[in-house]
């Protein structure tokens, strides 16, 4: 989940009930927009395939020389390796690594992924991967880590976490509660509200751990909460404070053999027995397992933090529709305007105007999204200015709408342009000599006329609105009842164990409202059709 | 008719537009007009610029003392030139009912009523126009340039779909009416009879050039 969510109470005007938190979210800044272009599925199945590849629980013959493939969370990218170089030079044998997040990697490995080993701080992850794969094993605990409180060289030169969560040094910005850290924080967060019998300061949510560390690096928040490994070698960074461990579960990393009965599972048994003990990690910040050095991890329950809660699909599905009929009203006079001028007047620079209304709709939404949003983040003049109107859009329904708008537009504008092509220019021009003005003549002739192809060029806008995902994400971020939409509530369950009947709920929900749409636009183009036809 | 009164309309030498080029003075004299000539000589153009829907053409257009073009410089817009114009393809709203079409032009809707009962489409007035044949539609046409209380009229081809009797018909009632109407008319048609039984003045438009056939001097 890309964004950052700000978890405050709402804003002048409105009133957060007393004591909740986290009432309104909103976001502020985006992650590395490579993360979602790349169809992660795609991406890291190509990284790891070799001679090698074969499909777990395969019968194996023991190969010697068959790589040790180990799928591991983003946060140990630089040290695995590390480990994995000095422990496999003894031994004739080669390492390969694929890091990603674990709920993806997770789905990978369950769908067939070849791999070894997988390695996790998500023990939510761990246990829907061993239910997925029948294995008995809790899997084996190899490090720990610590929560800290992060300043920038802009931020807030002390504090601790209690300042913090009481909102004393600013904005806290937090890891999405789809990422293991983001629901530490939340459990240490939560603890600290309970102890200091207050509800929240200003809380903002970012998506990974990397959008948290780059979020305060730049300003954009002046404090943060990361785990301690991944600042360690960064100067642009203070930090302030470590959360006292007592104050969330547990952080664990487990490492899971994925095939105990192949005859070289003692390889992969053997890489995880090293590395608890290994002086990579303990020099990189990773603390000692919470189970003493190698134990075998404890069962899920009561120590492990909770799974994020799933996306409500009935609220993903009302949200897809109001946002994407406002999107269609609300561009309405515009694609009118731009449709109408497009068909029928003759002026330097419509080639550029037509070719600019059509770019949206080879630009990759999540550039869209970018572009929208670096010319609207509170940072722009533009941006200051809705504001302080009381119309912030970035990570906003608002945002969600403008985003389906904009992608939506070029298909909105180029039905409507049709519609007023079709429409014959001389009936205007009769109009025009029954003593009507161009306006009158709009209006009672060539809107009319047109009217049906505008009707199907909203139903377009609409279906396409309904399915925009890539610059609502950017744009809008991910907010369950605000902007999660069912493109984004889909992605979001991707991501979280189970939800398998949420996500077939979404599907069938999109498909049927985007092929009523279809239905409507091919019969409402029909009529334009005929409309403008016998006229001839 | 008479001879000799002052023409109602000038046209300069510089009338042009795209194929179309008018390189000779023309005035018409008698307040019914007709112009025939060859297909393509710019007959149907020449309505167009009367009735101010070429934006492009360019020269001198006076009618009845009032400047409805002049030079490069500003135009009287169609809307306020209150000409009557039936095109050759009817060019009816498909999306209003005929009622709906001759009223397009805010006239008494006795005023309407009376007009269809007169051009025989009293029984049509609900209908849109998809419904109609070639002839009721050019009937509907005409109603509707009748009752915009035009000054001019240009009608192109007005009779073209209407069968023989029909024709005689309407041609009838239209004279009849511009008997009782001070409204000029300028006819263009291939038809000999509607011309004859309509027009005293007529020209021709070939190359390029109107040359005065008949009519006043």
């Amino acid at each position: 989940m890309p964004l950052f969510q700000r978890a405050c109470p709402r804003r002048a005007g409105s009133v957060a009930p007393a004591g909740s938190r986290g009432a309104r979210k909103l976001v502020v800044s985006a992650r590395p927009l490579s993360a979602l272009v790349v169809p992660a599925l795609l991406a890291s199945a190509l990284l790891v395939p070799g001679p090698g590849h074969r499909l777990v629980g395969q019968e194996d013959g023991g190969d010697p020389s068959r790589p040790l493939v180990v799928y591991s969370a983003a946060s140990l990218s630089t040290t695995l390796p590390a480990y994995g170089r000095a422990w496999s030079e003894r031994r004739d044998l080669e390492v390969r690594y694929s890091f990603d997040s674990s709920s993806r990697a997770a789905r990978q490995i369950a769908a067939g992924a070849p791999a070894d080993l997988f390695i996790s701080a998500d023990r939510a992850w761990v246990d829907w991967l061993r239910a997925e794969l029948g294995l008995e094993s809790p899997g084996r605990s190899l490090l720990g880590n610590r929560l800290v409180l992060i300043a920038g060289s802009s931020g807030p030169e002390r504090g601790g976490f209690e300042e913090a969560a009481a909102g004393g040094l600013g904005p806290l910005l937090l890891a999405g509660e789809n990422v293991p850290a983001g629901r530490y924080s939340d459990a240490a967060l939560s603890a600290m509200d309970a102890e200091l019998g207050t509800s929240a300061g200003d809380r903002i949510r970012g998506g990974s751990v990397r959008t948290v560390v780059e979020g305060v690096a730049s300003g954009a928040a002046p404090v943060g909460l990361v785990y301690a490994t991944d600042v360690r070698a960064r100067a642009d960074l203070r930090v302030l404070d470590t959360v006292p461990a007592s104050f969330h579960p547990p952080i664990e990393y487990v490492g899971l053999v994925l095939r105990p009965d192949a005859p070289d599972a003692s390889v992969a048994e053997a890489f995880l027995g090293a590395l608890p003990t290994s002086g990579v990690f303990t020099e990189a910040g990773f603390t000692p397992a919470p189970g003493i050095g190698g134990a075998p991890a404890a069962r899920s329950g009561g120590a492990a933090v909770p799974p994020p809660p799933l996306p409500d699909p009935v609220s993903a599905v009302w949200l897809s529709v109001m946002v994407a009929v406002a999107a269609t009203l609300a561009g309405l006079p515009l694609a009118v305007f731009l449709g109408w001028v497009l068909a029928r007047k003759e002026f330097a620079g419509r080639t550029l105007l037509s070719t600019l209304v059509l770019v949206p709709l080879v630009l990759p939404p999540v550039v869209t999204g970018f572009l929208l949003l670096e010319v609207l983040s509170p940072r722009t003049p533009l941006g200051r200015l809705l504001d302080a109107a009381g119309l912030p859009i970035p990570f906003t329904i608002l945002g969600a709408v403008l985003a389906a708008l904009v992608v939506g537009m070029p298909l909105y504008v180029s039905a409507i342009r049709g519609a007023f092509a079709s429409v014959d220019p001389h009936l205007e021009e009769m109009a025009l000599t029954l003593g009507d003005r161009p306006r009158q003549a709009f209006w009672r002739v060539t809107l009319p006329l047109a009217a049906p192809g505008i009707a199907a060029g909203a139903i377009l806008a609409f279906a396409r609105a309904l399915g925009e995902f890539g610059a609502t994400v950017v744009l809008a971020g991910n907010m369950e009842g605000e902007t999660r939409t069912i493109a984004l509530a889909v992605y979001t369950l991707l991501e979280a164990p189970g939800g398998r009947q949420a996500i077939w709920t979404l599907v069938g929900a999109s498909v049927l409202l985007s092929a009523g749409a279809l239905l409507g636009y091919e019969i409402l183009t029909r009529r334009q059709r005929a409309r403008a036809e016998w006229v001839r | 008719m008479n001879g000799t009164r002052s023409p109602w309309l000038l046209g300069a030498a510089r009338l042009e537009l795209g194929g179309l080029s008018l390189d000779a003075e023309f005035r018409f004299s008698d307040p019914r007009v007709a112009v025939v000539g060859p297909s393509g000589s710019g007959k149907s153009t020449l309505l167009r610029i009367v009735a101010g829907l070429e934006s492009r053409a360019i020269g001198e257009l006076e009618v009845d003392g009032e400047r409805w073009l002049n030079g490069g410089g500003p135009s009287i817009p169609p809307w306020h030139r209150r000409v009557g114009w039936v095109p050759q393809h009817d060019q009816l709203f498909p999306h209003l009912t005929v009622r709906e079409n001759l009223a397009f032009s805010s006239p008494a809707p006795p005023a309407v009523e009376e007009m269809a009962k007169d051009l025989g489409l009293a029984g049509l007035l609900e209908r849109r126009p998809r419904k109609l044949s070639g002839g009721e539609r050019q009937r509907v046409a005409l109603g509707r340039a009748l009752l915009s209380r035009p000054r001019v009229l240009l009608l192109d081809e007005p009779f073209s779909a209407l069968d023989r009797s029909g024709r005689a018909e309407v041609v009838g009632r239209l004279s009849a009416w511009l008997d009782t109407h001070d409204v000029r008319l300028v006819l263009v048609s291939h038809d000999e009879r509607d011309v004859e039984a309509l027009c005293p003045e007529r020209w021709e438009l070939s190359g390029g050039t109107m040359t005065r056939l008949t009519g006043a001097a």
